[in-house]
């Protein structure tokens, strides 16, 4: 039996010596910055369910950690009002984004915090990595245990979780779906203008659904050019806002900054010469929307929702 | 200017029809489709150099009325189709994009 163990143990320091933070960390991070009030800081904290976020600068440079040990201070001692640098921990302990699990175990060994951030090379957040993101990567690995997560039943493509106001939105119970099942350019604008007339039997603005089909249309170019996969259009209309969701589980973005930046196009020449690959899209998404989240890594596809106030 | 009007004094040819009545206040320069739909305002026309069936779907969302191509090119038959459907003008000019867009201008300002 003693050997058993032994046997065991041997193999699975021989996976944590071999496996990445990276490879376990959840990303993209959820952080705050120094200026932020507390209070937003509780919110976040409640609407996603986390206990604590790095700190970060300009640069996404790690400054420091806040938890909800430390809500719990501000709580006791002083004001939802007061900002982050007052209660963060500084100098936070952190782990590189390329060392192995095996450091981390080490590391927790001794200081057992809840959750370590992770940086790249830079010293910039790249994700966040915790007991239980170690335990459910176990899990799975063996195959023994399936770990609950609210998050997995999201990826069953039932409820949405915005990332603009934090509800629950259901995707059953959508006003309006568009499948991406193309990959032709040609067909491209096909979900928009579907969006478009959709919207115009509701009755909604002229200029609203001007700026709504505009950024869909780009969304939708995206997946057909860019993903690599299939995607979905999902259109809520609520009393004062309209949201609209344009998933893919393609390729992913890999530097969204980047991405972001006007001119900047990954698009191969044959797409160029039909006028597409301006590098405007993500701009433009942006400019024809009130609110724009984009969440995207390698492998993991991109959702992009956008937001609009009506009155 | 209206189209019709617009149509007659720039010697355009019509390849797709649409609701005769447009006012049209605008107009757009441009082959990349991205910049046509930062740019582009409503009850306009697009000249372009671009054929291809997307400038459909690109019109109509943005509320371009009518396109305009050059001398010497022709738009594609998928396009004509979309066109049709989507009550888009596609029209031909026998003129440089240069003249056309100068005279354009010059009637709508």
């Amino acid at each position: 039996m003693q050997n058993d163990v032994e046997k065991l143990v041997d193999m699975l320091s021989k996976v944590f010596s071999n496996t990445k933070i990276k490879e376990i960390m959840t990303k993209p991070p959820i952080v705050v910055t120094q200026e932020t009030k507390i209070k937003y800081v509780k919110d976040i904290m409640r609407i996603k369910g986390i206990s604590g976020m790095p700190v970060i600068a300009p640069g996404f440079k790690l400054v420091g950690i806040i938890s909800i040990e430390d809500i719990i201070r501000v709580f006791e001692n002083g004001s939802f009002d007061d900002r982050v640098n007052k209660w963060m921990t500084p100098d936070p302990v952190y782990l590189k984004e390329d060392e192995m699990l095996l450091h981390f175990l080490q590391v927790n060994e001794d200081l057992k915090y809840g959750r370590y951030p992770v940086v790249n090379n830079d010293h910039k957040v790249v994700g966040v990595v915790t007991k239980l993101d170690i335990l459910s990567w176990m899990f799975k690995k063996l195959g023994y245990i399936y770990v609950h997560d609210e998050r997995r039943e999201k990826a069953l493509n039932k409820k949405y979780m915005s990332t603009i106001t934090g509800e629950l939105l259901d995707k059953e119970g959508v006003d309006f779906t568009y499948k991406i099942d193309y990959d032709s350019v040609e067909m491209i604008g096909a979900a928009a203008t579907r969006l478009k007339r959709f919207l115009k039997e509701r009755k909604i603005q002229e200029d609203i659904i001007r700026k709504i089909s505009i950024a869909t249309y780009e969304a939708e170019a995206n997946v057909v050019i860019h993903s690599g996969s299939t995607g979905n259009i999902y259109c809520w209309i609520k009393q004062d806002h309209i949201k609209v969701l344009i998933e893919d589980f393609g390729k992913g973005i890999e530097d969204l900054e980047q991405a972001m930046k006007e001119g900047f196009t990954t698009a191969p020449d044959n797409i160029k010469e039909k006028g597409f690959g301006a590098g405007m899209g993500l701009p433009n998404m942006k400019r024809f929307s009130d609110r724009m989240t984009i969440v995207s890594s390698i492998g993991k596809g991109v959702k992009v929702e956008i937001l609009y106030y009506i009155k | 200017m209206k189209l019709e009007k617009i149509i007659k004094e720039l010697n355009l040819r019509i390849i797709s029809a649409a609701n005769n009545d447009i006012e049209i206040i605008n107009g757009n320069i441009g082959d990349l489709l991205s910049e046509v739909m930062r740019t582009a305002k409503p009850d306009s026309v697009w000249i372009t150099y671009q054929t291809h069936q997307n400038i459909v779907a690109v019109a109509e969302v943005v509320g371009i009325k009518a396109i305009i191509i050059p001398y010497g090119l022709h738009y594609s038959e998928d396009t004509v189709e979309k066109a049709r459907e989507h009550g888009v003008y596609l029209l031909e000019s026998d003129e440089t994009a240069f003249a056309v867009s100068g005279k354009l201008y010059g009637l709508i300002s």
